[in-house]
């Protein structure tokens, strides 16, 4: 029932099915026990998943679930859009190569190796590109993709250009399918890992801050938040785990070409996945990914390499930015309030928001008023 | 005057500012003082807000200084300088739209030390001041409102409310009663001489006149990007060329 307590408290304000999908309900390990659940369902694609194709296919998936995922602690949480996270994928791709195939060291050590240099270098990238917002970010971000593009095809004698350089496996006794499914197991540990990293931030101060950068830069820098430094640390955590996600996919794949590790179409398709599932949402990136990359594998399937998944691509981005700025998960959260305990149809419901707001406003009104003192307030809050 | 005054808390010297060929800011030269509540007053245009942000950092001007309590912060970043003490609100109010209400204030709060950062935001020490502040401008019962979903004169308030939560020393308010109803312009001035009576100072841009005069100890005259007057209210209200500058004489 409404009443006026409701009204104290704003419409928006969330059944605790909206919090559990938001990834922010008021519990302090419900959050926690969501992703458990999460990764605990993904873990059973292995058994459902037919044959080989279909178990790749989830690989793939997961990777661009972990590399979603990362790219919105920095894109979701302090709102610069990177298209060039990529470069760090790719990075972190060519850097464990490199030390698999120059070294003796362990291939999962290569990739932490890798991610750690990938993350410092991404802060003296992040240095001088978050100097600038808005577009400007977007185009010096799809700068750096296009000159890493360059640099690795043309350094033909460390990255072996564009032939190709081919990554040993970490397993090389194993057949293809088991192949898959351990990848499929490691690429769960890293989501895991990417969720629970970003569950962290979203959940702490630092996390707060990077929202009010969001929201308002300028305001947060006038309150004392630096900003520059947030920003900063915040890009360096995100591209330090897009570089493991590189590293993992380098020895899952086990072949790089630059024109696929720096790839800047798919560069923007990972954050049209975080924008579609929805970049507010924990797992918002996680559900844009399965529907995106569901999406990519059925057209390359059934069309072939052509250039329609661009298309595609294209205009989803355009039906999400028009239709669900927040992404799909705020659409679902919409619908279960109005479905929620509260109301049984949506028309009564929408009358009972006409109303609250109604009263929000008479509320609002006499606050304004000098008269009206904080203690009627207060009476009708209890 | 000085003496009576007392203590210099803010002063430019030939601070200058200009955009293309606008001298929005032009060889300002001022002094506003610790405890009192200032105010800054001039037509629209005449380069208030840009002194502002010159001042609190958000621009940087072209030439000359800004001292703020005898240390020279011109070019400092605006965290450090908010962070030194100063406080500031927007000519349009702004506010944290997606944020709560209650958010608004926990996020201006300095972590002692970087590791604190990595805490959760809701300290109940923190949450309780904040409470607090909500309570004394009146909002305390839309703390769990989005401040979006407030209405423009609240979120006024909670820009307030916010820049307090920062614990300044001085605040600088742009047209505070900009755009909001007389019962709450009201309420703001009553705020405003409330905390300055327990020791925050003042800095108040205004061209509302007469909320000006009853509020402020000291007043600043701008025209074209510089002081053409200084005074009580009551002197720079006789003032010629003050007259000269409203009336367009
Ligand atoms: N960002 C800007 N770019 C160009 N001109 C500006 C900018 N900001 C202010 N101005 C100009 O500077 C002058 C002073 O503006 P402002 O400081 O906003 O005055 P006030 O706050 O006193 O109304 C005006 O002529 C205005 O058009
Ligand atoms: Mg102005």
């Amino acid at each position: 029932m409404r009443n006026a307590s409701d009204t104290s408290t704003p419409l928006r304000r969330g059944s605790s099915a909206v919090q559990a999908l938001r990834g922010a309900g008021s519990g302090r390990l419900g959050p926690f026990a969501a992703i458990l659940v999460v990764v605990a369902v993904l873990a059973t694609w292995p058994l459902l998943a037919g044959n080989p194709y279909m178990l790749s296919a989830g690989v793939i998936v997961l990777n661009f679930a972990v590399f979603a995922t990362a790219w919105n602690l920095m894109g979701g949480l302090t709102g610069y859009v990177s298209l060039g996270h990529i470069a760090f994928f790719g990075l972190g791709s060519y850097g464990t190569g490199l030390l698999v195939i120059h070294s003796e060291i362990n291939a999962f050590v290569a990739v932490m190796a890798a991610a750690v240099v990938v993350g410092l270098l991404s802060l003296l990238v992040g240095w001088a590109a978050l100097r600038v917002r808005g577009a400007s970010f977007v185009i010096v971000t799809i700068a750096i993709v296009l000159v890493m593009l360059l640099v690795f095809q043309s350094w033909r004698s460390v990255t072996g250009g564009s032939t190709g350089l081919v990554v040993p496996r970490p397993f090389p006794d194993l057949l293809r399918p088991e192949h898959h499914r351990v990848f499929f197991y490691i690429f769960l540990g890293l989501l895991l890992l990417v969720l629970v990293s970003y569950l962290v931030v979203d959940r702490s101060r630092f996390g707060q801050a990077l929202k009010a950068i969001r929201e308002d830069e300028d305001k947060a820098q006038s309150l004392g938040i630096p900003t520059a430094m947030l920003k900063l640390a915040a890009f360096g955590i995100s591209c330090f785990l897009t570089a493991i996600a590189g590293g993992v996919y380098a020895l899952w794949f086990g072949d790089l070409d630059p024109i696929f590790q720096f790839d800047v179409v798919l560069s923007a398709q990972i954050a049209l996945m975080a924008l579609l599932g929805g970049v507010r949402y924990l797992f918002g990136p996680l559900v844009g990914a399965i529907v995106v990359g569901s999406a990519l594998e059925y057209f390359l399937l059934n069309f072939g390499e052509t250039q329609f998944h661009l298309v595609a691509t294209g205009l989803l981005l355009v039906a999400v930015v028009l239709f669900a700025p927040d992404g799909v998960l705020a659409l679902a959260a919409q619908l279960i309030r109005r479905l929620g305990p509260s109301a049984t149809s949506i028309r009564e419901e929408s009358a009972a928001e006409v109303r609250a707001q109604q009263d929000a406003r008479a509320l609002a009104e006499r606050v304004e008023e000098p008269g009206a003192d904080a203690t009627t307030d207060r009476e009708d809050r209890r | 005057m000085t003496e009576e005054l007392g203590a210099v808390a803010l002063r430019t010297e030939g601070l200058s500012k200009s955009f293309g060929g606008v001298h929005a800011v032009d060889n300002a030269t001022t002094e506003f003082y610790a405890g009192r509540i200032n105010g800054l007053i001039g037509p629209n245009g005449s380069g208030k807000t840009t002194f502002f942000n010159c001042v609190t950092g958000m621009i940087r001007p072209d030439a000359g200084h800004v001292f703020y309590r005898d240390r020279d912060i011109t070019r400092w970043q605006p965290h450090r300088i908010a962070r030194a003490g100063l406080g500031r609100t927007f000519q349009l109010c702004r506010v944290f739209p997606r944020l709560t209400v209650l958010d608004n204030l926990l996020v201006a709060v300095h972590p002692p030390h970087p590791l604190a950062y990595l805490g959760r935001p809701r300290v109940a020490s923190l949450v309780e001041r904040a409470r607090g502040i909500l309570a004394r401008v009146g909002l305390d019962h839309l703390e769990t409102a989005e401040a979006r979903d407030v209405s423009y004169g609240q979120q006024k308030l909670l820009e307030l409310a916010a820049a307090l939560m920062a614990g300044p020393d001085m605040v600088m308010l742009d047209e505070p009663a900009g755009g909001v109803n007389p019962a709450l312009i009201e309420r703001i001035a009553v705020l405003v001489t409330e905390l300055n009576a327990e020791g925050t100072t003042f800095l108040v841009v205004e061209h509302n006149m007469e909320f000006m005069m009853n509020l402020c100890d000291h007043v600043v005259v701008f025209d074209r990007g510089a002081p053409i007057a200084a005074g009580s209210a009551a002197e720079v209200q006789q003032n010629p060329l003050v007259l000269e500058a409203y009336l367009g004489v």
